[in-house]
Order: structure tokens, then sequence, then C-alpha cells
């Protein structure tokens, strides 16, 4: 009979639940389950498997030693996917990993099912990571604190907040993610944390400091003075910038959501 | 000629009049450089660069792209901010130059600085403003993040020299792609005094990097390279002249882009080209941005794209795909034996999917489905390659029968010359601009 691993959706979770179906179903017809969205399946035995960091940190040791960092990165931005069948598909590959010659080489297959599912995942939230380091927005708080808020598909902030501490080291600054309710928080000369699932004081976020209206003015008037009218293409526009990502950026407030072009 | 020099409009006027002043410049790339912050001051670069946001021209914006100042002595008849044309002057200073560089990063508005100039004065006084902008930006703001200056020509080699260390990309606009058009439009720059300072940073580029190899933490020198712009449509160059140009740029003087910039009419002059409704011609500069591409990264040169008898593109096909007609008996092609560099001269099949193939064929032999999901497009390839020595479907390998099946299959055009009418395209397809026109490429 084939066992379900279930699990919460959360990165340490899904280790977790993969480390328990390595140890006891590596060799057999086994999958991974999210708890938060299950379909019940005949001829299964569900197993549920508490969070754990001991296991999900030895999981990594060993994806990392035997399927190399490059391999680790993919599975763990798949991870952060919304996919239901994203810690099923990492498992997977990492059965077929045994049954090639080189296994750190593993993601070069793309013809395996679980491989090709965990290689578009992983580009999936890779890619929306990446209009993220471009779209986000910070605005300065009275305190001076940068503030930001997006709303993404996936939950991309832990492979976005390297690349903000790396760059504002000596500012104070938080990303929320509205969605998944999630908030990365640098403060100076800390490392950056993960928050998850706190009630926020909405009125922090209103209460911006004097220059923040004057720069932000100041942007948006760039913004439309540095395009060039003989040349304007919304639809140019739209395909790079969609629309999704506008309700938070500076210098689309105020400003219909869609402009036709003249 | 009545001006009017404001010194003391509000920063959002000024801005708005220097960065408008300054849309033209083509180049927006924060690229070429990869560097982390030393934890002292703010910014970092990303080699493939980071755009941050896009306007309503579709074009990218990277770095807050302005002018230093829109005053100017020069008389450029393609330029709105020519001595002769009365329009609002203003300057800046580098104070506040890095304020709004500083204010705008934090807030991740942009990836940097795009610092251009009018001619304020004299090119020396000019640079040494520029230089003291981007000193401060540096030095005393510690500013990280990606800057782009332009050289002005004329200026003092030395001031030149201060500025590229500051710099992360230099450039000195080729404006135009022969020497008797800059003398019609230009009349005050030279093809010398264009090409002196590109040379300077060049060599100066290659000394720094013997720095670099003795002492690793040597300042650098311009790291991301020197780029350079033309216009495009405002002279009677062909395309065949324009890529010879960019190819000697690239092999000579060792560039790491040169952008085109077609043709927006801004000024009236009898020596430019009268103002039509078409527009800008785009879709020229689209098919030279793709020639661009195939002379960096598909190992083609100009003389295999384009010659005296077909000087100019056809503008519906790509070149790639003209150029693959044109050669005809080189293919088909066998996919899982190809040289790299065969396979990246089949239309249809790209720098990634090229290296997929390769990749992926050691592992087992390729058929077209594996093809596809490697990102090649089997309409446009199937003309020109095989799979385990069979082609996709019978066809005749002819160039008619090729060419109008490859026009029937309707190239994506990007958005930026999407839109635009068959009308449009049949207007500037016929136009001629002579092409023995005498060749001036003494570059």
């Amino acid at each position: 009979m084939k066992t379900i691993y279930l699990c919460e959706d959360s990165v340490t979770g899904m280790l977790s639940a993969i480390y328990d179906a390595w140890m006891e179903s590596r060799d057999k017809e086994a999958g991974i389950g999210l708890k938060e969205c299950l379909e019940q399946q005949l001829f299964c035995e569900y197993k549920e498997v508490e969070v754990s960091e001991r296991k999900a940190g030895a999981v990594v040791r060993l994806i990392r030693k035997y399927l190399g960092d490059e391999t680790y990165r993919d599975f763990y931005q798949a991870l952060l996917s919304e996919d239901p069948e994203k810690a099923d598909a990492v498992f997977r590959v990492m059965q077929s990993a045994r049954s090639v010659k080189d296994s750190r080489k593993i993601m070069e297959h793309l013809s395996d099912p679980a491989v090709e599912k965990v290689f578009s995942l992983s580009r999936q939230v890779g890619n929306e990571a990446h209009r993220f380091l471009e779209f986000v927005r910070f605005r300065e708080l009275k305190n001076g604190v940068l503030f930001s808020e997006i709303v993404p598909k996936n939950r991309i902030l832990s492979c976005i907040a390297d690349h903000f501490s790396d760059r504002f080291p000596l500012e104070n600054w938080m990303i929320c993610d509205k969605r998944h309710n999630e908030c990365v928080i640098h403060r100076v000369r800390y490392h950056w944390v993960l928050v998850k699932d706190r009630e926020w004081d909405q009125e922090i976020r209103e209460r911006f400091s004097e220059s923040e209206k004057e720069f932000a003015r100041l942007w948006t008037g760039f913004f439309d003075s540095i395009s060039i009218p003989e040349r304007e293409n919304r639809m140019c526009q739209m395909n790079h910038l969609p629309l999704r990502y506008r309700a938070e950026m500076t210098e689309f407030q105020g400003k219909p959501v869609f402009e036709k072009s003249s | 000629m009545p001006e009017t020099i404001l010194n003391k409009i509000g920063m959002y006027e000024k801005l708005k009049i220097l960065s408008d002043a300054a849309k033209y410049d083509v180049s927006c790339t924060s690229s070429g450089v990869d560097r982390n912050g030393d934890g002292k001051g703010m910014g970092n670069c990303r080699a493939a660069g980071i755009c941050h946001s896009f306007s309503a021209d579709g074009r990218c914006i990277s770095l807050l792209k302005i002018l230093f100042t829109n005053e100017c002595i020069f008389d450029c008849k393609y330029c709105i901010n020519r001595s002769s044309n009365d329009v609002v002057r203003t300057s800046f200073t580098p104070e506040e130059v890095c304020t709004l560089t500083m204010e705008f990063y934090r807030r991740n508005y942009i990836e940097g600085l795009f610092l251009s100039s009018g001619v304020l004065r004299s090119p020396n006084y000019t640079m040494e403003l520029i230089y003291a902008a981007l000193y401060r930006l540096r030095k005393v703001c510690n500013f990280q993040g990606y800057i782009h200056v332009k050289a002005i020509p004329g200026a003092d080699p030395e001031l030149i020299k201060r500025v590229g260390f500051l710099a992360d990309r230099m450039s000195v606009n080729m404006e135009l792609p022969t020497a008797e058009s800059l003398r019609l439009l230009a009349p005050h720059k030279t093809r010398k005094s264009i090409l002196t300072p590109m040379r300077l940073v060049q060599n100066r580029m290659e000394e720094n990097k013997e720095e670099l190899a003795v002492y690793r933490n040597a300042p650098k020198f311009v790291p991301a390279g020197q780029s350079t712009q033309m216009i495009i449509g405002a002279t009677p160059e062909s395309d065949y002249q324009i890529l010879n140009v960019a190819e000697s740029l690239y092999r000579k003087f060792d560039l790491k882009r040169v952008f085109y910039s077609a043709f927006v009419a801004v000024n009236e002059d009898t020596l430019l080209p009268q103002k039509t409704s078409d527009g800008p011609p785009l879709l020229r500069e689209h098919r030279l941005y793709q020639a661009d591409w195939l002379l960096r990264f598909y190992k083609f040169k100009a003389e295999e794209l384009l010659d005296e008898k077909n000087p100019n593109f056809n503008l519906y096909l790509d070149p790639k795909c003209n150029w693959a007609l044109k050669h005809l008996e080189m293919f088909p092609v066998e996919v899982n034996r190809a040289d790299y560099e065969v396979l990246l001269r089949v239309p249809g099949i790209g720098v990634k999917s090229a290296q997929r193939i390769v990749k992926a064929r050691r592992m087992g032999i390729l058929d077209f489905s594996d093809l596809k999901k490697m990102g090649v497009v089997l309409k446009r390839a199937l003309y020109f390659i095989t799979c385990g020595g069979r082609m996709m479907y019978r066809t005749k390998i002819e160039e008619d029968y090729i060419t109008r099946n490859l026009l029937n299959t309707k190239e994506r055009l990007p958005d930026s010359v999407r839109g635009m009418t068959y009308r449009q395209l049949s207007l500037f397809d016929d136009v001629d601009w002579g092409s023995d026109n005498e060749n001036n490429l003494s570059l």
C-alpha cells in the first residue's frame, strides 16, 4: 500500500516529511501531501509528520552532499511555490537521483516528469523573485524605517532578503507579503528575519515621513517625463510590467489602472 | 536667440526638464558589473542588470537618466538642446544630483545614475562638474550602485580618466555613422573628437587590467566597459554601413554595446528628414538590434548579413532567416551531431537552446518533441534541421517555398514595433537612400 506523508505547507514542514519518507519508504511507492490541500485517495495509508528542525536540517545536508548546492536551490525554490504537489515532486526527484550515474546532474534529466516539474516550479518562483527585486518600492516611515508591501503569488520573501540586506546594510527596512501574511525585517547590523502571521498595527503603514511625499512626487514626475511620446506603446509596457504589480508601486499611484493608447 | 536661464525653479520642474532632455539616450542598462556592498554605504550591482520600471513607451527604467545641464554651446541639428533652440535652460548642482540618486535608490526606484550633459561653457568645465557630482556620490555618500556617465567630446584626457575611476560605464555617442553626416548635422563634433576619448577609455581599461592582475584591490577603471549610440534614419546611410561601423567599434574599440536610436524629429531643420505621421523607424531599429545580436553572440560578420548589392535588411524577415535562406546549401543540419557554431546559425535556435541541445544530446538521442521542450522555435527551425536523419515534415528545401512559409508563420515581433500598420511598413521599405553613397567607414 502506498504511504502518503502529510505535513504543513512550510519549507521545514515539507523537509521533515521528506525525511520520514526517505527513511521509511525510499524504495517503495510513497508520496508527500500537504495538510491544507489534500484530496483523499483510495488504497493509501496516511501518516502525519510533525515539523522538526532536526529532520529538515538532516535532509538539507543530504541533498547538498549528494545532489549539490544548485539542486538544493532548485528544491528550495520549488517548495516555496503554490503548487500542492511540490513536495511530492521533490521527493520523486530524490528517488530518481538514485538511479542516475551522476546524481549531481539530476536536474539535467528533464525528460523525467518529476525533474521537469521541479525545474519549472523553481523557475517560476525564481522569476517571480526576480520581478520583486525590480518592483519592490519602499516608503519611508516617520521613524526612518523603509516599508514595503507586496502581493506575490509564491512565498518569495526569503529569496529576495539577501539582496536587499546587501544593498541597504545601514537601513532598517521591512517587506510585507500581504497574501501569505509574512514579513521580512532587517535591522541595522542584524541578519534579516522572517516573521509569520503577526497582526500589524494598520496605522503604522500610513505614517509616512515628511519628505516621503515629495520624493514620491519627484519620482512620478521623472517616470512620466522619461517616456518618448512618439514611441508610446502601452502593450509593451504591460508585458514587461503586468498590471498586478502596479497597485503597490509608487509611480502608478493615483493613475487609472489601464491607460489607453492615444 | 533669447534664452531663459532659470536658476530659481523648483526641484520638480528641474527634474522634469533635465530628464525630458535626457530621454533620447537609449542606453539604460545597469549591466556588466557584479559588486557586493561593503557594508559601509549603500548599494550593490548585479552583472545582468536590474530594470525597475517600464515607462509608457515600454522602455525599461533602470537608471536615473538625467542631464547635468541642458545648457549647451553646441548646435547639433537633431538635438532638442541645441544652442539655437529656445527652451528653458537649467542645471543641477552636484549636491542635488547626489540627493536625488540616494533617495531614489533607497526606495528601490532605480539601480543607479545615468549622468549625461549639455556642454556648459566648455567641455572641460562640464566634465569637471560631472566629476564633482560623481566624487561626492562615491566618496561622501558612499554610493556603491551603478553609475553610467558620458564622456564629453573635447574634454581633457586627464579629467576623463579621473571620472572613469568613479563610474561603472562610460560612453561617448557616435551620433551618426559617417563623418560626412556628422559634419552636416553636428558641426561642433568631429569623428576625431568622438573617437579620441573612446580610444582613451579603451587604452586605460587595458592598463587597468594589468594593474588589477598585479594588485587585486587596485581601483577599477570603467569596469562595465563602454558603449555608444547611433541615430538611425536621420541621414541616408544604409544598414550595411551602420552595421559595419558597429562591427569595427566592437572589434577595434572593444565596446560592450552599440545602441541604435530610431530618429525622432524634435526640431524642424532643412538638413533633417521632414516630420511625417509615420513616427520613428522602429522596425528598422529592431532589425539592426537583431543583427547586432548576431554579431555579438552568434559569431556572424557584418559582410555575411549584408553587402553592397543588398545594403538594407528585409523588413519582413529577421536577419538570421534572411541569411539562412541565402545559404540553403548548408542545410538541413543534423541536430544530434552538428557543432555548436552550426546550431547557432539555424533560425529558431537561440544561444540558450543551442547550449541545452549540446548538453542534452550527451544523455540520449533528441527528437523534435525534446527540441520543443528546450525552447527551439520549431515552426521556423523545421526547414533547416533533421533529427536522427529525418525532417519533421516533408518539405522542399527551396528558397521561395521556405520564404513563403516563414512569412505565413508570422514572426512574433516585439511589442516595441507591434501595432504598426502595413502601410507604414511598405512606406519605409520603399525609401531608397541611395546606396552608392561614398564609403566613409575609415574607423
